[in-house]
């Protein structure tokens, strides 16, 4: 049920992850790996999820993302007509780097009106792909803007439904007006390959800002 | 236990309850967690928990196995092997903001390890330049390596 392969205990000295607070007694009995998260996004229905499959170690995993106004009054028990909380699919996976580092993938909802929650996914991410389908491109300048004003890290991948782009790239950069910095790729987001190297080309920018 | 309505006492055995199970899922979060839920305004300024903050079960948690109930129980079960809090919401079908809350009080008591990632770290060259060469190695479809072609 573990998403890939658990960690030898002891198996290696550097610390990975920090605890939050050393527990009153508790050890953990593994130590868990350093988890280094990308973000997913794009519009509604763009290939978000096929993306992620195409390369998690496991199946992607969905559960229902923040919880909106935060329930004030919680404690009413019988107050269902006034709940003010909005669930959300968000599904994500998972690769093993080693058994002290993993790289989680996690797709954000695609319509635009989620955009208010995408900071509980987002928050520590160290870059972002994306995806466009070039028939409907103002589906994702609410991803691409989020991004830019974040000052996250990303590429801007088009994803080749049946082979076939609708507009150059050069017009897509056009379109969604990214800065030159930004990657704008081609790609298949059935295919692993694919998908890989268009993370890769997200890592690289990151990498890129962290100076290294 | 009125009716499902309090929140499952640690005396409590795991066992399936008689009667009504409880209200619809979408109330249910409120209730594990005793009425607090992490808000969204601690996501916004960066306190929440990172959905990718691993939870590891300590010893001490394990031992407490059998006296705990339901989410406690299947949270510290799940994570004898390190897991995601997104991992554990999907799985156990929990808000993700209940197991942040779930997983703070299980920390409290030492029955949970939870580590938050350091952003500091996980932006490092050296870590960014590991992932990379990481996912390098993974063959596409057709087991072609990425160099290698
Ligand atoms: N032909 C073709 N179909 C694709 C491609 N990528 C995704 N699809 C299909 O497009 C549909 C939507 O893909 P998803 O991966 O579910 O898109 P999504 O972005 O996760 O959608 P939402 O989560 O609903 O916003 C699915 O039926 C996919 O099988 C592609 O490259 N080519
Ligand atoms: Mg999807």
């Amino acid at each position: 049920m573990a998403c890939g392969p658990s960690p030898t205990p002891g198996g290696y000295s550097v610390t990975p992850t920090e605890p939050l607070a050393r527990p009153a007694a508790g050890q953990a009995a593994v130590r868990p790996p350093l988890p280094v998260k990308l973000v997913i996004a794009g519009g509604f229905g763009v290939g978000k999820t096929t993306a992620v499959g195409s390369i998690s170690e496991i199946e992607p995993l969905t559960t229902e993302a923040a919880i909106t106004e935060v329930a004030a009054g919680v404690d009413d028990l019988s107050h269902t007509p006034r709940k003010t909380t909005t669930t959300v699919a968000m599904d994500f996976g998972c690769i093993t780097i080693d058994p002290t580092l993993k790289l989680y993938l996690f797709g954000t909802p695609g319509q635009e009106r989620f955009g208010f929650m995408w900071d509980d996914i987002v928050e520590g991410a160290v870059g972002g792909l994306v995806i466009v389908d070039t028939r409907r491109l103002d589906d994702c300048y609410a991803a691409v803007d989020y991004f830019e004003h974040r000052q996250i890290p990303f590429a801007v991948a088009v994803n080749a439904f049946d082979g076939k782009v609708e507009h150059s790239l050069d017009e897509v950069r056009w379109a969604l007006d990214v800065s030159e910095g930004v990657p704008v790729l081609v790609f298949d987001a059935r295919e692993r390959g694919s998908v890989r190297d268009a993370l890769l080309v997200v890592l690289e920018q990151a990498l890129a800002r962290s100076g290294g | 236990m009125a009716d499902g309505q309090s929140p499952h006492g640690p005396g409590e055995e795991p066992l399936a309850p008689a009667g009504p199970v409880g209200p619809a899922p979408a109330v249910r979060p409120f209730l594990v967690t005793a009425g607090r839920v992490a808000g969204a305004g601690e996501a916004a300024s960066g306190r929440a928990m990172p959905v990718e903050t691993q939870l590891v079960a300590t010893t001490e948690g394990i031992d407490a196995l059998g006296r705990l109930s339901f989410e406690q129980h299947d949270i510290v079960a799940a994570c004898r092997v390190p897991q995601s809090i997104a991992e554990i919401a999907a799985r156990l079908r929990l808000h993700l903001n209940v197991v942040r809350v779930l997983a703070e009080d299980l920390r409290s008591v030492g029955q949970l390890s939870v580590h938050v990632p350091d952003s500091g770290v996980t932006h490092d060259a050296s870590v960014l330049r590991r992932v990379i060469d990481g996912l390098r190695a993974i063959p596409d479809s057709r087991g072609v390596l990425r160099d290698s072609d």
